[in-house]
């Protein structure tokens, strides 16, 4: 049988809502849809797969690369050989996807974005999307794909009869590599979520010492200062406060971005804001493409002028 | 500790201007700013600071062109011991046959090691797999985006990865292994001209890529290039700079957060 194996991505009992990525994607590739799963209950539509395949492992052991090519190789040995696997473009998503790519010689694509019916090739994103690659893949093997969030959801459909469910059990489980516990991150009391306002500065701010010129802006503005993950790495500005896949969803009114570029792991994070504005010095900046507002500028003159309106 | 951690050049292209030629089959590097990949530098940082704690070597290898040269002294002067080109003379747009290559290469040279660092994903094709690939042939186990090594042990090591959200995962992990380093693990050290001069007269040793060429073959193949799809686009303000930031003002009281 012809079909796609998609694997699906749950955290801490969640099923997370990029899956919903990869139904679309499977959809637009026109192959009927197996979907791996842990063991648990997990609220979303079941009708959107034809099957959904049940590993008799928690979400620790599934997510696991090592035991995630082994529990592929089962199953391929039962339901035949499947021609795409499917994978969401997350940390573990892209950690197992190149690994079973490894294990199987399959060709790998990650962070799909784009699939053109016609010409059957995918569209993938080069130096932070300032690029598309446009690729095939060689051959008759299986290929593994990474699909970004966001990308294909509105092609995920309700099929007409409920999934058949079958489980797979035995499930092999290396020593190799195991899981120890998870990890929260330190709260604190500064919670960027809420804020109505942010003033975000990315890497083109250049250096730590422009930092509390663009403080100093924010509190006149009474704006709440954030940043993009360049800026947190480097550590001039805390964890809090990182906009992003791996930082926080921000939703506020009015998203200032300064000297970003709109990498799609900022992007994920920021924009359902309402109103957002781009400053960027290159008129090309991906960001502009989602920014309501837009100025081609230097950051640092743009930040002077704006203190001495203010200052009046 | 032995560990070989994998460094790549890349076009700078944050403020730069992208054009294909060749209809959309190449892109024009010929203007471009080079530089060292981010998540390697942290790599290469991460690698040096295991050796200098708990002993052993770093070899930083590159795969590239001969410029590749550059990101090795870079590394030797961060503390590497010496550094290995693998010259290519053309880009390998897949990953898997990166892979491949660094696999043949280990082998045949029977290139000693602990640990394979590499960085998450490189700043130019974002493919984030090249770690996962050669984990696979080489049998080995594999963690990718490590934030943290809390522990490194006589035959294991403990580390943790990011998640989404904030959210990590502490794992341990055998080694030998190969693990992919994530940016802001570490405060990689400031690297002077100086020091990249002292570098320079360290040994980097060339090899060349055709002689590891077997199990290579591209599993995809790049059609073309193109530029990104148009979505809404912003609204530019234009004008002298002062009548932009008033129009910028106006913009923040009409969305009501500033007064
Ligand atoms: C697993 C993973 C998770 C990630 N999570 C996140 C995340 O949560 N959040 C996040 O932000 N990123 C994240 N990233 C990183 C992301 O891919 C990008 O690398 C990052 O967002 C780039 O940040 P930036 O736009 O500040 O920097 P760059 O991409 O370097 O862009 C800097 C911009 O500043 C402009 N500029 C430079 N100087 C000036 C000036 N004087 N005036 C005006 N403009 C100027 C440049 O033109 C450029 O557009 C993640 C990556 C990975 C692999």
């Amino acid at each position: 049988m012809s079909y796609a194996l998609i694997v699906a991505e749950v955290r801490r009992g969640i099923f997370e809502e990029r899956n919903l990525d990869s139904i679309g994607i499977c959809a637009q590739l026109g192959k009927e849809t197996a979907m791996l799963l842990p063991e648990g209950q997990y609220s979303f539509n079941e009708k959107m797969v034809d099957s959904i395949v049940k590993v008799k492992a928690g979400e620790e052991v599934f997510l696991n690369p090592l035991n995630m090519a082994a529990i592929i190789g089962k199953i391929a040995e039962t339901r035949g050989k499947p021609d795409f696997i499917v994978f969401t473009h997350s940390s573990s998503g892209t950690e197992a996807a190149a690994y079973t790519a490894g294990i199987f010689g399959f060709p790998v694509i990650t962070d799909v974005s784009g699939y053109d019916k016609e010409r059957g090739v995918f569209r993938k994103s080069y130096y932070s999307d300032k690029l598309f690659g446009e690729f095939k893949t060689i051959g008759e093997s299986a290929a593994v794909l990474t699909v970004r969030s966001g990308s294909f959801k509105e092609f995920a459909a309700e099929k007409s009869a409920a999934p058949n469910e079958v489980s797979v059990e035995d499930v092999p489980v290396s020593d190799s590599r195991t899981f120890v516990e998870y990890v929260e991150e330190e709260k604190t009391d500064i919670d960027i979520t809420k804020a109505d306002f942010l003033l975000s500065v990315g890497r083109g701010v250049g250096n730590k010492d422009e930092i509390p010129a663009y403080e100093e802006l924010a509190g006149i503005m009474k704006a709440v200062i954030s940043g993009s993950r360049p800026v947190i790495d480097k550590m001039w500005l805390p964890k809090a406060r990182q906009v992003g896949t791996s930082g926080k969803t921000v939703k506020p009114k009015v998203y200032l971005a300064m000297g970003i570029s709109g990498a799609f792991q900022h992007i994920a994070g920021m924009k359902d804001a309402d109103c957002i504005i781009a400053i960027n010095k290159d008129a090309e900046a991906p960001i502009f493409q989602y920014a309501h507002f837009g100025v081609v500028a230097d950051m640092h003159k743009v930040r002077d002028a704006l203190k001495g309106i203010l200052k009046g | 500790m032995n560990i070989l951690v994998f460094t790549k050049r890349v076009p700078a292209t944050q403020e730069e201007e992208l054009r294909l030629i060749s209809d959309g089959k190449d892109v024009d590097f010929s203007k471009l700013p080079f530089k060292v990949n981010d998540w390697d530098n942290y790599a290469v940082e991460e690698a040096v600071k295991i050796v200098e704690k708990g002993g052993g070597a770093v070899t930083a290898v590159s795969i590239g062109s001969a410029e590749s040269d550059e990101v090795l002294r870079r590394a030797i002067a961060m503390g590497a011991k010496d550094g290995f080109l693998v010259e290519v003379d053309q880009a390998l747009h897949d990953p898997f046959a990166r892979s491949a290559l660094i696999r043949n290469f280990i082998q045949k040279e029977g290139t000693p090691f602990d640990v394979i660092f590499t960085g998450v994903q490189s700043e130019d094709d974002q493919f984030a797999s090249v770690g996962g690939i050669l984990a696979a042939l080489l049998k080995l186990p594999y963690v990718s985006m490590v934030i943290g090594i809390d522990s490194v042990e006589k035959d294991h090591m403990i580390v943790r990865r990011e998640l989404e959200g904030g959210l990590q995962e502490r794992v341990r992990v055998a080694t030998p292994c190969v693990v992919s380093i994530q940016s802001g693990i570490n405060e990689p050290r400031y690297v002077s001209i100086m020091g990249i001069r002292k570098a320079s007269k360290v040994e980097r040793k060339s090899f060349k890529g055709t002689d590891y060429d077997a199990g290579k073959d591209a599993h995809i193949e790049l059609v073309q290039w193109t530029y990104p799809p148009k979505k809404g686009g912003a609204q530019m303000l234009t004008g002298e700079l002062g009548d932009v930031c008033a129009k910028l003002m106006e913009i923040l009281k009409e969305k009501g957060v500033y007064q």
